[in-house]
């Protein structure tokens, strides 16, 4: 028989009880800073790179030290020669590296960035027949590893990424004007393009891809090789932001620590970028208080309105609205077989616009949006050079619709066409608002909305040709009209090609011109012209239905300070080096 | 047969059932897509898709390219994560040690309060704490755990304050050294109570969000089983020949309740692990589930297989060690019979 004397159960359950209760109230005021608030590792000395971890957040300071940004998605890359237009990694690139001349924070106005000033005609930096720009360097700018800043590292920079000319990059932007780079000495950079071009400064040498990079950084680290990526560069960013990385822990957070030997204003706090996929848990988050800023969007206002210690920022419209494309350039019979219409049905403007006025633009904007947006006349973001409330937007008009899809010969007979959205977010919506508004005119038109992964939508969207005969997305953030018409509106331009634009327009050479005489046109005011004579052109001929264009929001504890937000900025539209908290 | 035999046997049986899984999820994940897809941006042109293609060997028939991944895992190449922007294998240790540390303490939750409160009830049938406890294995097996997640981030993260997300306080996981990957160990071996204490601080609500639906099934088996064994006759031998009831349940009744209980636990061990896939994205855990779900939203086929190449080989080896073990609790089992 067993004597020994047994703990009674209950006795373990109080010590159980007990231990969690040590737990609960002593973790919650740990306000632990580590060796000094110092970083585990940082960049700095003979090229050093920060370390990219994993399994926990090293480095950093407590919560209270630091201001935490939750993102919503996890960077690639920082390599401003690979990183992608609108990729997580530019948020990183924006903050640690820095480009010749910046968009300032308050609206599209330039400011001199590592160049000391702004090119224009008038101070001589631009060459009167607009071909070679000349930026002075700024003279004391030292890198991340302690390198110092020369016109070398900057024709490097730029050389480097239209050598690797990576297909995940942006080097194509540089590559596609620029001719020439030259070092004029170890403080003048020149730079000549291969034609005149109005957008140069807005749209290339502000873009993540025209970062600079410290070249003895690079070369000390596998150096520049045409076609492939460098790893090194990859994770590791060494440039003279007011920021530098000083830890990545993949999955989970960025720590970026502030650069002490920055040239212009220091940062005033370090910041923990935590990458929280989830949405429910960003909310919480920054309601709890555990996060000090978040990117939001109208959806998620009503989950944050009047939530104790929490600001919503609302402020200028983003330049990426909301569009679905139209697709000729298919082969018959590559359609989902549901589809009923041929390559030619889009190439019917009279088709082009009855869709056009056919959605209901009210409808997303009041409740996909919150209210928070605006319609765009085409193609003509707000915000952005070349704008203008005169010209014709698109409103719904059902009865307009019907005499143009009857005068098209399809009102009888019907038609069903797929289109492609990424799931779960206002694409998605806008595709279904398309699908609602045209069975509400006509119940025999069908629209598909076939919602896809990311990683599938993105496989089908970069197919050629596409498989589809619409999909929904937002435009790329543009500086400038001209990076826009180009990618999205001109006949011959990007999408132009992938959609068969050239066979849509009804004068695809007039558009083509007006919008290549803008590009080259150096004197605003005559460019503005030429837009004024575009945009009723561009109304009457739509290449998209312009969903709507959604208002810059944020969402922050009330604790932020000296917060500015530019939707010119890589998103999420914010610099932390003028936050404080 | 000796259990040695029937050890070299089912492990003679392991590579060929790892390469028949291998080669259907290698199919499966294909139909799904291209593994192109998470290296493609919105504005790439065919020229360039292609080029990607190359650098990864994605323009290789398909034979080729999955033979290709096959030597690799055999060389301990296991690919390039897209979504880690690393190695597979440069990042697997961790995630891994991340998920294995809230699993097995999600496990220890289970194992503890189920048993517990199974034996609980079970002995006390048809009463007041047997109804109670059933209320709340039914409850807890059918509540969807991320709401139950949420739930707890509300109260104890957003109201009460108590715990936090994620896996540590940065400082405090900065100040020891992580020779093992999990913090608690680690915490341990460098005596630092403080980053025990914010080890185990960080834990409860995943794990206990993870364990709740296992300590639900837990509790069922074991009650069952328990009520079962009690009415057995060996049960009122034990009882005729004078055995105390504590005795007579923990040295008879419970051990033999506890043999369908221990093949459960062993299958809710996996299941634990593949739960923590909502577990880890609400809690911002950095783990294997929550890499798993980013790499299947944004296609990341090497991390997918590594995933479940990992899990093939974990269920393979616990059912293995469940057959093991059942073997040992009851002796009657005659192997291979």
């Amino acid at each position: 028989m067993d004597t020994r004397r047994r703990t009674p159960q209950w006795s373990r359950l109080l010590v159980v009880v007990a231990l969690l209760a040590v737990a609960c109230t002593s973790g919650g005021t740990t306000e632990t800073t580590g060796e000094d608030g110092e970083a585990p590792t940082t960049t700095g000395g003979e090229g050093e790179a920060p370390a990219t971890t994993e399994g926990g957040d090293e480095g950093g300071e407590g919560s209270g030290d630091v201001f935490v940004h939750a993102a919503d998605d996890e960077a690639t890359t920082v390599d401003p020669a690979q990183v992608e237009p609108g990729e997580g990694g530019e948020t990183i690139i924006t903050q640690v590296y820095e480009r010749l001349i910046e968009v300032g924070p308050d609206g599209p106005d330039l400011v001199p960035g590592l160049a000391t000033e702004v090119p224009t005609i008038d101070n001589g930096l631009i060459s009167e027949d607009g071909l070679t720009y000349t930026f002075p360097i700024r003279e004391g700018v030292v890198f991340h590893d302690g390198t110092e800043l020369t016109a070398e590292d900057v024709k490097y920079s730029w050389d480097r990424a239209m050598t690797m000319d990576l297909p995940e990059g942006n080097a194509g932007l540089l590559a596609d004007i620029v001719a020439e780079t030259n070092v004029v000495d170890d403080l003048t950079f020149e730079v000549t393009l291969s034609e005149p071009s109005a957008s140069f400064l807005n749209a290339v040498v502000t873009a993540s891809v025209a970062s600079i990079v410290s070249q003895d950084a690079v070369e000390a680290n596998g150096g520049v090789v045409a076609g492939e990526v460098n790893e090194f560069l990859t994770a590791n960013p060494v440039g003279t932001g007011a920021y530098e990385l000083t830890a990545w822990n993949r999955g989970e957070n960025f720590q970026l620590g502030v650069f002490e030997d920055y040239w212009g204003t220091p940062a005033n706090i370090d910041v923990r970028i935590d990458i929280a996929p989830d949405t429910d848990t960003r909310i919480l988050g920054l309601r709890a208080g555990e996060y000090d800023m978040m990117e939001i969007d109208p959806s998620l206002v009503p989950d944050l309105e009047g939530a104790e210690g929490v600001e919503i920022y609302s402020g200028e419209f983003l330049l990426e609205p909301i569009h679905i494309g139209f697709n000729t350039r298919f082969e018959e019979g590559s359609l989902p077989p549901e589809d009923t219409i041929g390559p030619d049905f889009f190439q019917d403007p009279l088709i082009r616009r009855a869709f056009n006025l056919t959605f209901d633009y009210e409808g997303f904007i009041a409740g996909a949006l919150g209210g928070m947006g605006g319609t765009v006349p085409h193609y003509f973001p707000q915000g952005m050079l070349g704008y203008s409330e005169d010209y014709p937007v698109y409103e719904q008009d059902l009865a307009a619709a019907q005499a143009l899809f009857e005068e098209a010969g399809v009102w009888d007979e019907g038609f069903t066409v797929s289109v492609i959205a990424e799931e779960g977010n206002l694409f998605e919506v806008a595709a279904l608002v398309l699908r609602d508004s045209m069975a509400a005119l006509n119940p025999a038109f069908e629209i598909r909305v076939l919602a896809q992964a990311e990683a599938q939508f993105d496989e089908a969207h970069a197919s050629d040709p596409v498989p589809y005969a619409m999909w929904v997305k937002n435009s790329d953030p543009f500086a400038d009209p001209d990076a826009l018409m180009n990618a999205y509106i001109h006949p011959d331009g990007e999408w132009g090609t992938v959609h068969g634009m050239r066979e849509m327009y009804q004068d695809p050479d007039a558009i083509a011109g007006l919008i290549d005489e803008a590009g080259t046109e150096l004197d605003t005011d005559a460019r503005l012209a030429l837009y004024e004579e575009l945009a009723p052109m561009l109304y009457d001929d739509p290449m998209w239905i312009i969903a709507g264009n959604e208002t810059a929001l944020n969402a922050h504890r009330d604790t932020v300070t000296g917060f500015v937000m530019n939707p010119l900025w890589p998103r999420p539209s914010v610099k932390f080096a003028f936050y404080d908290k | 047969m000796q259990i040695r035999d029937y050890l070299i046997r089912r492990l003679m049986v392991l590579p060929i059932l790892l390469i028949g899984v291998s080669i259907i999820v290698f199919t499966l994940t294909r139909i799904g897509g291209s593994p192109i897809g998470i290296y493609l941006s919105h504005e790439m042109t065919p020229e360039e898709v292609e080029q990607l293609e190359e650098r990864y060997g994605l323009n290789e028939p398909l034979p080729v390219q999955y033979l290709a991944w096959a030597g690799g895992v055999l060389s301990g190449d296991l690919g390039w994560s897209g979504v880690a922007v690393a190695p597979v294998t440069a990042v697997f240790g961790d995630k891994l040690t991340a998920t294995m540390e809230l699993a097995t303490a999600a496990g220890i939750v289970a194992v503890t309060l189920g048993i517990t409160l199974g034996t609980f009830a079970g002995s006390r049938r048809d009463r007041l704490p047997d109804h109670l406890t059933r209320v709340f294995s039914v409850s807890g097996s059918s509540m969807p755990d991320f709401w139950f997640a949420i739930l707890l981030l509300i109260v104890f993260w957003v109201y009460l304050g108590w715990f936090p997300i994620g896996r540590s306080d940065p400082a405090i996981w900065a100040s020891i050294a992580h020779p093992t990957g999990l913090y608690t160990v680690d915490s341990l071996m460098a005596g630092s109570w403080q980053a025990l204490r914010d080890a185990i601080w960080h834990l409860i609500l995943p794990a206990m969000t993870l364990g709740l639906a296992t300590t639900a099934i837990i509790t069922r088996m074991m009650r069952s089983s328990l009520v079962e064994e009690l009415n057995e006759d060996y049960v009122d031998a034990a009882r005729a020949k004078g055995l105390p009831e504590r005795l007579v349940l923990k040295r008879h009744a419970r051990r033999n309740a506890l043999i369908p209980t221990v093949t459960v636990i062993g299958l809710s061990f996996g299941f634990l692990l593949q739960g923590t896939v909502v577990v880890e994205i609400l809690y911002q855990w950095p783990g294997m589930g929550r890499w798993l779900a980013d790499a299947v939203l944004r296609g990341d086929q090497a991390t997918i297989m590594a995933y479940v190449l990992f899990t093939s080989v974990l269920f393979l080896t616990v059912n293995l060690a469940v057959d093991i073990i059942y073997a040992y609790l009851d002796r009657r089992v005659v192997l291979g019979s």
